[in-house]
């Protein structure tokens, strides 16, 4: 359903294992495949602890897999060193969950915003003023902020920034870390309607983390669900609901609240919690927890198989 | 009558009015959501009916008058035995309410040796019984743990466990499933349910995901910088309010199979 021309991104195989203090091996991520595509979304839905994180940090190198390749434009990032990485991290940016956190609170609005535009050389420190407003327009803030600090701004603001300091060196792909959780609905809707719009315009590739599938449904053009650190359905992000299959996922899709749902219905939920990461089932990650668990399940860890276009899922029930 | 009243309560914070004239009527095994932004003044508003307000925090004008008692008139002893026994509070993160350095198992047992003369073997053996019947498996082992030891959803289910101890008739819940992932709210979510279908429990429960509020209340209270701007049966706030609020809110939930942006 995707032009291979505009292929961006392709995590190949990616595992990541951390040693814990016990000399036992955690496998955070577990042979991921995933494609990203210019100007498309691709969203990463699943409970904390799945691994979505622990993924979209080596695109933008703060971590790097144990095993596998991630090709940007034909090259694995993963062996990138020196010039050649400092070069290639301007095309990747990262939105942080929590924008209180992810600024440095000394900063001026217009500091933060033209850091990597100073970084760069692409601008002169005369020309930071100019930038700046420009930017913060760009993301529908009054240019007067950029002499404000970011105490002095709301929640909704603040994530603004965090996007024009992402957008500010134009770069091919953002990875958005959940960047929508820590705000009102109200102001959520209005941060996803300027996302959409500069994705339109400027042709950008987004990684969104997200655990809502309601909301990664309404601007998702793919959607990968992850548990335990495997995929375990890839599919299109339109008609998301009608078209997901997995267990995992049909359960997340149980337990979204929305305002037009039937009241009346007893809320379907899946019992316990997900295992330790450290103590992984055997055969499918999801066996402990699958109403339609099977001798199978229990034994075989399911591959993922294309049962639709764009859309692939890891269990037995689709295999024959 | 009602189980709860508040009448034209303000609240201040020293000279900052916060809420204004706020009013609220909860019947006897009804289910109330408080909806609002950040900021809006719904946790004021039952931490003053807890009594818990912060600091300089006071209510400056009304009355709030439970089961027939006027509890800003209550001295602090009265408080006392009223706070975790009828009237009992859930917060956003339970661990945190508790004292890091020690046992679950030892919190709890201070807490039911407070409200009842009961030897420490039988306040633990009420603990597990309690804990377990918020489903959680092992109660021993959970009493035996630090609050940072288990996850959001296990000790979101310990502090309902505390809270449900005397079977309060009023229950107020701050955010309870905020910070919880979404299969784990829904357990969450139908546990509150029973909880009253069970027990008869009214509850308040304040939160901004409107898709939560709307399945658990039977009246939801809309609320704007610590003004009420709507209230009414469920019915009413989702098709039929006309408040412009109300709408600005419902047209911003992500509804699955609802609007694309893309």
């Amino acid at each position: 359903m995707f032009d291979e021309k505009d292929l961006l991104i392709d995590a190949r195989h990616v595992t990541r294992r951390f040693p814990t203090n016990d000399g036992r091996l955690l496998t955070a991520c577990d042979d991921i495949n995933l494609k990203f595509y210019k100007g498309k979304t691709l969203g990463l839905v699943g409970e904390s602890g799945c691994g979505k994180s622990t993924f979209m940090r080596f695109l933008v190198w703060l971590d790097s897999p144990t095993e596998g390749e991630i090709f940007f434009h034909g090259k694995d990032i993963t062996k990138m060193k020196g010039a050649e990485l400092h070069e290639n991290r301007q095309h990747i940016q990262m939105v942080f969950q929590d924008p209180s956190t992810s600024f440095n609170p000394k900063m001026k609005i217009k500091e933060i915003v033209c850091e990597p535009l100073l970084n760069f050389n692409r601008i002169s420190r005369s020309e930071v003023d100019a930038k700046a407003r420009e930017l913060l327009e760009l993301v529908e803030l009054p240019g007067d902020f950029a002499d404000r600090y970011p105490h002095n701004m709301s929640g909704g603001q603040r994530q603004r920034v965090a996007i024009a300091r992402a957008i500010a060196l134009e770069p091919e792909f953002i990875v958005m870390d959940e960047a929508t959780s820590a705000l009102d609905v109200s102001v959520q809707k209005t941060v996803i309607e300027l996302i959409t719009r500069l994705q339109r315009e400027k042709n950008i590739a987004i990684g969104f983390i997200c655990h809502d599938l309601g909301l990664i449904e309404s601007f998702a053009h793919q959607v990968a669900v992850m548990y335990l650190g495997n995929i375990v359905e890839v599919m299109p992000g339109e008609g998301l609901s009608d078209v997901c299959c997995h267990p995992y996922s049909r359960a997340l899709l149980a337990s979204v609240f929305d305002t037009k749902m039937d009241f009346t219905k007893k809320i379907e939920n899946i019992k316990g919690e997900p295992p330790s990461p450290l103590d992984l089932p055997p055969g499918c990650p999801f066996s402990n927890r699958c109403p339609n668990c099977t001798e199978r399940c229990m034994q075989e860890k399911p591959k993922l198989v294309e049962i639709g276009p764009g859309h692939e899922v890891a269990c037995h029930m689709f295999t024959k | 009558m009602s189980l709860l009243e508040i009448k034209n309560v303000d609240i201040s914070y020293g000279k900052n009015l916060t809420v204004k004239n706020c009013n609220l009527n909860l019947e006897k095994g009804e289910i109330c959501s408080i909806v609002g932004e950040s900021g809006s003044g719904k946790t004021t508003v039952i931490r003053a009916v807890m009594g818990l307000l912060p600091g300089a925090g006071r209510v400056s004008a009304g009355d709030i008058i439970y089961d027939g008692t006027d509890l800003l008139k209550l001295t602090r002893k009265q408080w006392r035995s009223l706070r975790g026994h009828d009237i009992s509070m859930i917060f956003q993160d339970s661990g945190a309410m508790m004292n890091q350095t020690r046992l679950i198992g030892d919190s709890y047992v201070e807490y039911i040796q407070t409200h009842e003369d009961i030897s420490k073997q039988d306040a633990w053996a009420k603990g597990i019984e309690m804990i377990e019947r918020m489903r959680l498996p092992d109660g021993d082992r959970i009493m035996r743990s630090y609050p940072f030891q288990l996850s959001g959803g296990q000790r979101q289910r310990v502090g309902i466990a505390m809270g449900m101890t005397y079977q309060p008739k009023l229950l107020l819940a701050d955010e309870p499933t905020s910070a919880l992932d979404v299969t784990t709210q829904a357990q969450i979510v139908r546990q509150f349910m029973e909880l009253r279908d069970e027990y008869g429990t009214s509850i308040i429960i304040v939160t901004h995901n409107l898709g939560v509020a709307a399945y658990m209340g039977d009246k939801i209270v809309v609320m704007k910088r610590g003004e009420v701007v709507d209230q009414g049966e469920r019915e009413y706030i989702l098709h039929r309010s006309t408040n412009p609020y109300t709408k600005l809110l419902l047209d911003a939930v992500p509804t699955l199979g609802g609007k694309r942006y893309v």
